[in-house]
């Protein structure tokens, strides 16, 4: 959805609080019931003649349907004086065919009941859609043209150049864009990730024949994934795919190589964006964390979950539900194809800039000296695998699980695996992931306000201020 | 945007997606009343072992006391406080233990608690459901607690965004006159700062009864044993008196209402447009729900055709009827058709609303082809079943609707009934309600920040 974004601020939520110390359970609290065993999706694999991947789950009874079409190289794979040309290409990708115009693409997914979502990711280009299930065959046709035969017109790129480059002008005024910038930067210097969104510059030197030769070195069957999941039978669906791209070919040039594993090393420093006007102070604290691959991935998202990925977190009852500084702490876990990163975020009051960084380096550093108690280790690895069974009822959130898996080059199966990795997880491996990557003085700090109140509320600590890049 | 937690973002769908199933998918499901007014209805989903829980209370924005802005969303903060049995923590505690998240949400008609779990914390979430509704920890600290907090989210979501909302804060507040449609749901901070542990109290007596709610449980169950834990934890709590609903109306519309706001933080103008929709449930409802979608659902949708691609007067458009702070099905009360437009700073106010009223011109003129309608009918089925694919979603779905109209079936019966719609049922919609003496239009440009900056013009 296009403004998703916008969409959910909507909400007004009341999430959760708790004590400091955890009050007794009432006495007349029934227990919890018998654990029903949750059952991962099961995945068909498949693989064309072309190199086309195909997963598909196959889940009848609910007429929907879920088709993702993912395709290796996203910003990092940019060429370097095109940052970014990745969002235009995304962009454009569905704005006219060989045989298609913009117009009929779209009228012709809303007529599948579904949007047609286009998104460019740090290590990927992702199209999907989810649509009504009766819908699948006029669907994955025009989702084939589209992945096959795009032509970038003129006309219409010249469009998204322009509201592109508005959309980049009108980004510039939001927190939440000028902190995940700067922290990109700080974290990955100048290796491929610093980039999360094209420039100025780089849309304006754009051309459709630069998008087109682009798409043509990426969107090679052998290199790219088609995920369906939903309610088909796998004979049948598989049919549907080779129909529809049997005949793709892969050009004779290898593809691109792989970039090797970034350990991101960020100074432990303040780095200031001024925001003229800000009635908040967005504060990130970024440092490395694990590959998605990594043995101690799932030992870290345990971590994260008692530190301050869940709203029963440590650091929200903190500096939320006690001292009331702010809405929405979160913190988590960023994983990339070659590279992870860990970031803590809260936007606060002016007024308690310096007390809230000063929490948040509090709680970071009490995961790494101290061990948590069963009862916080015990709630975090239950949250997590209830959480995952919940997530993975929707038939999109499936499609996007698995997309991820492919992006990062792990095999489908990890998709029940993980689950069962957190359950196994231990006080120890606990202890060992906050160790390695909790420390407040490995994190860079960024903060994204006033610049005079973040200067004299961040002084006292002695660390030194500099602008962002 | 990042949600704190981003399983929550999906409740958020619910504002897009129509309250609508199929005929051709109805799950089973059944409705009950207690003694004590309490309704439940229970809905079975067995592809996986969860369920989820929507408790919705019949109180929203509109009925929160004058000078007590915003105080029915700080209330909803309440809820999660504690009570004497269960005090703060409690809940949250045993909800995260249990695999699951809980969650709340404020609307002008009503205001729900959601969770969502693992089948084996039915009981024991069942049980804290019905432990707050027969009282809560009425704590002067836990409100001045969560006073912070909202205020903090109102600094987030509001004050410290470009454009702060307007289009769902500042649009209403110009298109209506009456204090119940017309305020800041958000509320002022004065008002804020005055609310007291007594006016929770009242609140909570007033409007949190067992006869003022819906509750829906759906998921991996069985119906009758829901029923009866129901039964074991709820029946016991009394019903209560309620107060007269006051009226809502408003005196009709007769000029077209402008105004343009400052915006220091935005980059690029933005435009609102708000016309009064006709009551909820009347003749004429599903047919503004379509042309609501037909305007502005999707790339497909006709004023994104006309304005971003064939004009290229705007960069975005996004709305609907009762957007964004509800489908177009799920009110109660007076509201609007928004559409909200972020246009290039090169464009006049005038040329972008001349092409807009060209769009909206045409289909009061001509109306939609049957073609047009089948594809944006079809896009509602499909977005309805959305809705209706996880339980904690559905379970919203069902229990807003037996709040509004004391059945459930609408939410089944919501896609045939689309399809019903008529091209000319569309284009007398379009040509009565879509007119300028309907309306009200917000321009909001940006101006450069300066020294005392921090209050944009739709924060108060």
């Amino acid at each position: 959805m296009r403004f998703l974004n916008i969409v959910a601020i909507v909400a007004l939520y009341a999430p959760c609080s708790f004590a400091q110390k955890p009050a007794p359970l009432p006495k007349d609290l029934p227990p919890y019931g018998p654990e029903k065993p949750i059952e991962a999706p099961s995945v068909k694999i498949a693989r064309l003649d072309n190199g086309l991947t195909v997963w598909m789950v196959s889940e009848p009874g609910f007429p929907k349907l879920s088709y993702t079409v993912v395709i290796r190289g996203g910003y990092a794979a940019d060429p370097s004086d095109r940052p970014g040309i990745s969002e235009l290409l995304s962009n454009t990708i569905d704005q006219g065919t060989k045989s298609r115009n913009a117009r009929k693409i779209a009228e012709e997914f809303q007529g599948a009941g579904g949007d047609l979502s286009a998104s460019a990711g740090p290590d990927e280009i992702e199209v999907s859609t989810t649509i009504l299930a009766s819908k699948a065959e006029p669907a994955i046709a025009v989702l084939a043209d589209i992945v096959q035969n795009a032509s970038f017109p003129d006309d219409q790129v010249a469009l998204a150049k322009k509201n592109l480059a508005d959309s980049l002008q009108q980004q510039e005024a939001d927190p939440s864009f000028l902190a995940s910038r700067a922290v990109a930067k700080v974290l990955f210097g100048t290796s491929p990730y610093h980039v999360i969104s094209p420039t100025q510059e780089s849309i304006a030197g754009s051309t459709p024949a630069n998008l087109r030769k682009i798409y043509a070195q990426r969107f090679r069957p052998d290199q790219t994934a088609f995920i369906a999941v939903g309610d088909f039978r796998n004979e049948k669906m598989l049919e549907l795919v080779k129909t529809n791209f049997g005949g793709w070919r892969a050009p004779a040039e290898s593809p691109m190589a792989d970039i090797g594993r970034l350990n991101p090393e960020a100074a432990h420093a303040v780095f200031l964006v001024e925001r003229p006007g800000s009635v908040q102070t967005t504060i990130e604290l970024a440092a490395a964390g694990p590959l998605r691959s990594d043995p101690d991935y799932e030992s870290a998202v345990v971590a994260n979950a008692i530190y301050g990925g869940t709203f029963g977190s440590r650091l929200t009852l903190n500096i939320r539900e006690d001292k009331g500084y702010t809405y929405s702490p979160f913190a988590e876990l960023n994983t990339y194809r070659a590279a992870g990163d860990f970031v803590t975020r809260a936007d606060v009051r002016n007024a308690v800039t310096g007390a809230t960084y000063n929490e948040m380096s509090y709680e970071l550093n009490r995961m790494v000296t101290t061990t948590p108690t069963p009862e916080e280790l015990t709630q975090a690895k239950r949250f997590l695998v209830g959480i995952e069974a919940i997530r993975l009822q929707s038939r999109s959130s499936v499609a996007e699980g698995l997309s991820d898996l492919w992006v990062k080059g792990l095999p489908p199966e990890e998709i029940g695996i993980y689950g069962k990795k957190i359950a196994a997880t231990t006080s120890d491996d606990v202890d060992a992931a906050a160790k390695k990557y909790f420390p407040a003085s490995r994190a860079a700090i960024v903060a994204v306000g006033e610049g005079k109140v973040v200067r004299e509320a961040l002084a006292p600590f002695g660390i030194p201020i500099q602008p962002a890049p | 945007m990042k949600r704190s937690f981003c399983l929550f973002v999906l409740c958020a769908v619910l504002c897009f997606a129509s309250s609508a199933g199929a005929q051709e998918w109805k799950p089973p499901t059944s409705m009950k009343k207690l003694p004590n007014g309490l309704i439940v209805v229970v809905s079975e989903d067995h592809s996986a072992p969860t369920f989820g829980i929507c408790v919705s209370y019949r109180i929203g924005f509109r009925l929160e006391p004058e000078g007590r802005t915003g105080f029915a969303h700080l209330f909803e903060h309440m809820m999660f406080e504690g009570t004497p049995n269960s005090p703060k923590g409690v809940f949250d505690r045993v909800i995260e233990s249990g695999g699951g998240a809980n969650n709340g949400d404020t609307r002008y008609d009503f205001t729900e608690y959601i969770e969502t779990a693992p089948v084996s914390a039915l009981d024991p979430l069942l049980w804290l459901e019905a432990d707050r509704m027969k009282t809560l920890d009425f704590s002067t600290k836990n409100l001045e607690n969560q006073r912070n907090v909202v205020e903090e989210e109102v600094r987030v979501n509001v004050m410290n965004q470009p454009y702060g909302f307007f289009f769902a804060i500042d649009l209403p507040g110009k298109a209506f006159d009456t204090y119940p449609n017309a305020h800041n749901f958000y509320g002022d901070f004065k008002d804020l700062n005055a609310a007291r542990i007594e006016d929770v109290q009242k609140f909570y007596e007033q409007y949190y009864s067992p006869n003022n709610a819906v509750m829906a449980i759906v998921g991996d169950v069985n119906p009758n044993e829901v029923y009866e834990k129901v039964e074991k934890y709820f029946a016991g709590i009394p019903s209560r008196p309620t107060p007269p609903r006051p009226t809502m109306e408003e005196k009709p519309q007769t000029a077209e209402r402008r105004e343009i706001e400052t915006d220091k933080l935005a980059k690029v103008p933005a435009l609102a447009i708000g016309y009064r929709m006709p009551p909820p449930r009347s003749s004429s409802s599903l047919a503004a729900a379509v042309t609501g979608e037909l305007l502005h659902n999707g790339q497909a949708s006709r004023l994104y055709q006309a304005l971003v691609k064939e004009k290229q007067v705007a960069l975005s458009v996004d709305g609907g009827v009762n957007w964004p702070l509800g489908n177009p099905f799920e009110y109660n009360g007076p509201t609007l058709m928004v559409s909200f437009i972020v246009y290039p700073p090169k464009v006049t106010e005038d040329q972008l609303l001349a092409a807009y009223d060209a769009t909206i011109r045409e289909l009061s003129a001509k109306g939609p082809s049957q073609q047009d309608l089948d594809r944006v009918v079809t896009k509602m089925r499909s977005d309805s079943y959305g809705q209706l694919e996880i339980p904690i979603t559905r379970a919203s779905a069902l229990s807003h609707a037996v709040l509004f109209t004391g059945s459930f079936e609408s939410v089944f019966n919501m896609p045939d009934e689309l399809t019903k719609v008529t091209p000319d049922q569309v284009r007398e919609f379009a040509a009565k309600y879509l007119v300028s003496t309907n309306r009200t239009i917000i321009n909001r440009v940006p101006v450069p920040a300066s020294p005392d900056a921090g209050k944009s013009g739709g924060a108060q």
